[in-house]
Formats: structure tokens, sequence, C-alpha cells
């Protein structure tokens, strides 16, 4: 009876709003659809369960927006720096805010009205539903929820439809803006830690030209090149030309390569590639980048220690012959 | 000596040139380090001052505040003053160092360059080793640069290429 009577008092409360929209926030107040300049809502008069109802649901639901609005600037004062437009994204967040407060002022109490309107056994089921599904749930499955048991009038699931649809878009939109946030903080952290690499490979740097590690294999090219070189001197040049030898054990090395133990590659970290990191090239062109690089040098000075050889054998071999009568 | 005995060594003078060059340039820091000492004669007044200083602590040490107040707290201010000195004298001398090692470093790659472009002016129409042509083909015209002699090896390339080996030969002294 106590419940009926409510629902009635609830009723008769809560079309106010509907017949006059134009009627300003505050005169809505018993009907607890005005926020406070905190985001709140208070309860005002009206039935007790009705009131409830609609009041932990909006507190809900703001402390929802609030967490998902906030948090960009959370993580700015987090992170400790300022972006340009920070202020400027934060006051726009803020209007967002106070429209989709706003709307949800004006268009919870008529869906409530709804709701209340299709049967007033559905008010009573749904008072229990709301308290039972408790705090922290999305407006859109809570309203939901009061749909399910009840048989409501197909407006109101239109309606609600239509509500989370412009609740989706404005979550994509965040979503949008929280991954470009995240992608701009994880190349920030890259930053940061080349940072620190650069500053610890300074005084190894310092000494002057960063030499390349020799390991076995760098040798063992090395020196198969110098005795090819000799013996194309001694042997091979008089037929063809002294590259084509060259070539072909290059091509045996890159055969050889996997045979020989590898050592430890350490990945050299230089103002060049903290830049192109820094620019958007992706880690691994770069790496295969500078891979390709350094390959392309040990080829290079394989042919130098190659032609040096050749040379030095040649001039030898001609000094020799020439003091020889 | 004939000239074609003189060009013969050509190849040679670069490669001792280069050679040369390389092993100075590992010597770089011992030689700014003979300068300076050379050049800065008080290093005996700092190895004075560092010794007065731990004398001082060592007495300080065995002076206990709390019945000689005031020897400890004079012996304090010794030591704090004779400190202030040594850390002056030490930036002093520090800075000095830094400007020894830069005009070290820039004298020789002065003087290297000097060198360098010595050698190519000497040998810019004259190849420094002559091989046939057609031992050298497909790069012969690369390697006889800016010669123009059918299979001479060029100086630019021969000093690129002694460049090369003697880093590599060097690099365990490095």
């Amino acid at each position: 009876m106590s419940r009926v009577a409510s629902s009635e008092a609830t009723f008769t409360l809560v079309t106010t709003p509907s017949l006059a929209p134009s009627l300003p926030v505050e005169k809505m107040e018993p009907v607890t659809v005005a926020p406070r300049e905190n985001g709140d809502w208070r309860g005002g008069g009206g039935g007790p369960l009705g009131s409830g109802l609609s009041e932990s649901q909006r507190r809900a639901e703001l402390r929802r927006r609030k967490l998902l609005m906030n948090s960009e600037q959370r993580i700015n004062q987090i992170m400790g720096f300022h972006r340009p437009g920070s202020e400027e994204e934060e006051s726009q967040i803020n209007s967002r805010q106070q429209e989709s407060d706003k709307l949800n002022s004006l268009t919870i109490p008529s869906v409530s009205k709804r709701i209340v309107l299709g049967d007033s056994v559905c008010s009573g089921t749904i008072d229990q539903q709301s308290v039972a599904e408790g705090k922290g749930t999305q407006l859109g499955d809570k309203l939901d929820s009061f749909m399910k048991p009840s048989e409501c009038s197909s407006d109101a699931s239109l309606d609600l439809r239509q509500r989370n649809r412009g609740d989706l878009s404005t979550d994509t939109v965040q979503r949008g803006s929280r991954h470009g946030l995240e992608q701009y903080l994880s190349r920030f952290e890259e930053a940061m830690k080349l940072r620190k690499q650069l500053i610890s490979e300074k005084p190894n740097q310092e000494d002057g030209n960063t030499a390349e590690e020799f390991d076995s294999f760098r040798i063992f090219r090395l020196v198969g090149c110098a005795l090819l070189a000799f013996g194309v001197r001694a042997f091979v040049c008089k037929y063809l030309s002294i590259f084509a030898p060259f070539l072909t054990l290059q091509l045996a090395y890159m055969g050889l390569y996997k045979y020989f133990p590898k050592g430890e590659k350490k990945i050299k970290t230089t103002v060049l590639t903290a830049a192109l990191l820094l620019s958007g090239i992706p880690a691994e062109v770069i790496n295969r980048s500078m891979d390709t690089y350094s390959k392309m040098g040990e080829v290079f000075t394989d042919l130098c220690v190659y032609f040096f050889t050749f040379i030095f054998c040649h001039e030898l071999l001609d000094y020799w012959g020439s003091e020889v009568p | 000596m004939s000239s074609a005995e003189a060009d013969r060594g050509a190849w040679l003078l670069v490669l001792s040139f280069v050679f040369a060059c390389n092993v100075l340039r590992i010597l770089l820091p011992s030689v700014s380090s003979f300068v300076s000492r050379v050049l800065q004669r008080d290093a005996e007044q700092e190895a004075q001052m560092r010794a007065e200083i731990q004398g001082m602590k060592q007495e300080l040490a065995a002076v206990n505040m709390m019945d000689e107040f005031a020897r400890y707290a004079r012996l304090e201010r010794r030591i704090n003053k004779m400190t202030d000195r040594l850390k002056t004298h030490v930036k002093a001398r520090t800075a000095q160092l830094a400007k020894i090692k830069w005009v070290v470093s820039v004298s020789f790659y002065v003087l290297q360059a000097v060198l360098m472009v010595s050698l190519i002016w000497k040998y810019y129409s004259v190849p420094v080793a002559v091989v046939p042509s057609k031992w050298v083909t497909p790069l012969d015209r690369l390697v006889a640069f800016p010669t123009r002699v059918a299979g001479g090896v060029g100086i630019t390339c021969w000093i690129l290429v002694c460049n090369k080996v003697v880093a590599v030969a060097l690099h365990p002294f490095s």
C-alpha cells in the first residue's frame, strides 16, 4: 500500500518536468534532477523510494563520467607535464561534462516517468533491482535492466537506445583521444630511455672513433680476404678481373656466417637513431636499416683489405722482379 | 732516382703518412698530458697541499672535540681553507689541461688535413700504382680517379684504402 502510494506520489511529482520543460532546473530540485556545482545530485523531497532510485543511479552515472573525463588530466598530472592544448582540452571536457549533465537532467525524469507510467508494479521491481545492482553501473545498463522484468512501452526502449548511441559516440571520441595520449606517452617514455642510454654511452664514445668489435668471424673474413688477394695476384689475375673472386668469397661468407658463434649484438643508440625513433619510424625498421648498413660496411672493409693486399703484393713482386737481373 | 722509381715509391709514401697519422691520433692523449706536464710547473705545489691537508686531517682525528674545542675548530678552519685553495688550484689546472688537449687535437687535425691535401695535390695526375686495366674492371675508372690513367690507382682511392687498412691493423692498440 505504501509502495503504491509512493508510486502515485512519484507520478504526481515526476510529470511536472515533462509537462513544463521550459522550467529552470532549480525548480525541479524537489524531484532530484538539479545538479549542484560539484556535480553531485542531491535528493530533495518527493517519495522516498522514487527519489532514492534516481539519486543513487544519477550519482553512480556522474561518478563514472567524472572518472572518464578526468583520466587525461590525471595522467598529465602523474607524468608531470602539460601539453600546450591541455588547458583548452580541459575546458572542453568540462563543458562537455556540463552539457551531458544537463542532458541527464532533462531526459532522466522523462524516462523515469515513462517507466513509472507503464506499470505501477514496474516501479516496485525497479526499486529492488537498483538497490541490488548498486552503484557504478552504466545508465544504459540500468535502464535496460529496468525494462527486462516489466512490460514497459517500446518508446522508452527507443529513447534508451538513442541515448546509448549518443553515449557511444562520446565514448569513441574519448577512446580516440585516449589512444592518442597513450601513443604520445609511450613515445615520451622511449625518448626518456634513449636519453638515459645516450648519457650512459657518452663517456665511451668520447675517446674517439667507436671502433667495431672484431669477433672470430670478422677476423676470419679479413684473413680470408688477404689470403685470397695473395692467391689471386699469384695465379688468377691474368685471366679475369680481380673483383670476381672477391665477390665469390663474399657469397661464401654469407653461407658460412651461420656456422660461427654469434656474439651479442649490442645495439648502439646514437643521436641519429633517437631522432629517427622520435620522428615515428618504427624501431624494427631502424634496426634493420642499421643492420644492413653495418653489413655493407663490413663488405667495404673486406674490399679495402683485399685491394690493399693485392696492390701490396703486386708492387713487391714488381720490385723484386726489377731487382733480380 | 728516376721519375718512374719515384712514382713507384708513391704508394709506400702515402701508406707511411697515413700510418703515421693514425699512430699519432692514438697517441694524442699521451702527447697532451706530456705537454701539460711541461707547461704546468706547479704540480709540486698541489702535491704539497694535499700532503698538508692529509696531515691536518690526521691531527684533527687525534683531537677530542669536547676537550679541546678551540683547537679542533681552528684545525677544521685551516683544513677547509686549504681544501678550498686546492680545489681552486685543481680547477685551474683542469681547465688548462682541457685547453692544451683542445689545442693539441686541433693542431693534429689541421696538420693531417694539410698533409692529405698536399699529397693529393702532388699526385693528382700521377697514379700511385699501375696495374693492367683489365685486372680492375669494372671499377677501373673509380680506382683511377682523378688520374684518368687506364689501370692506374688514384691517390684518393689509395688514401681511402690505406686509412681503412691501418685502422683495422691498429684496432687492438686503440
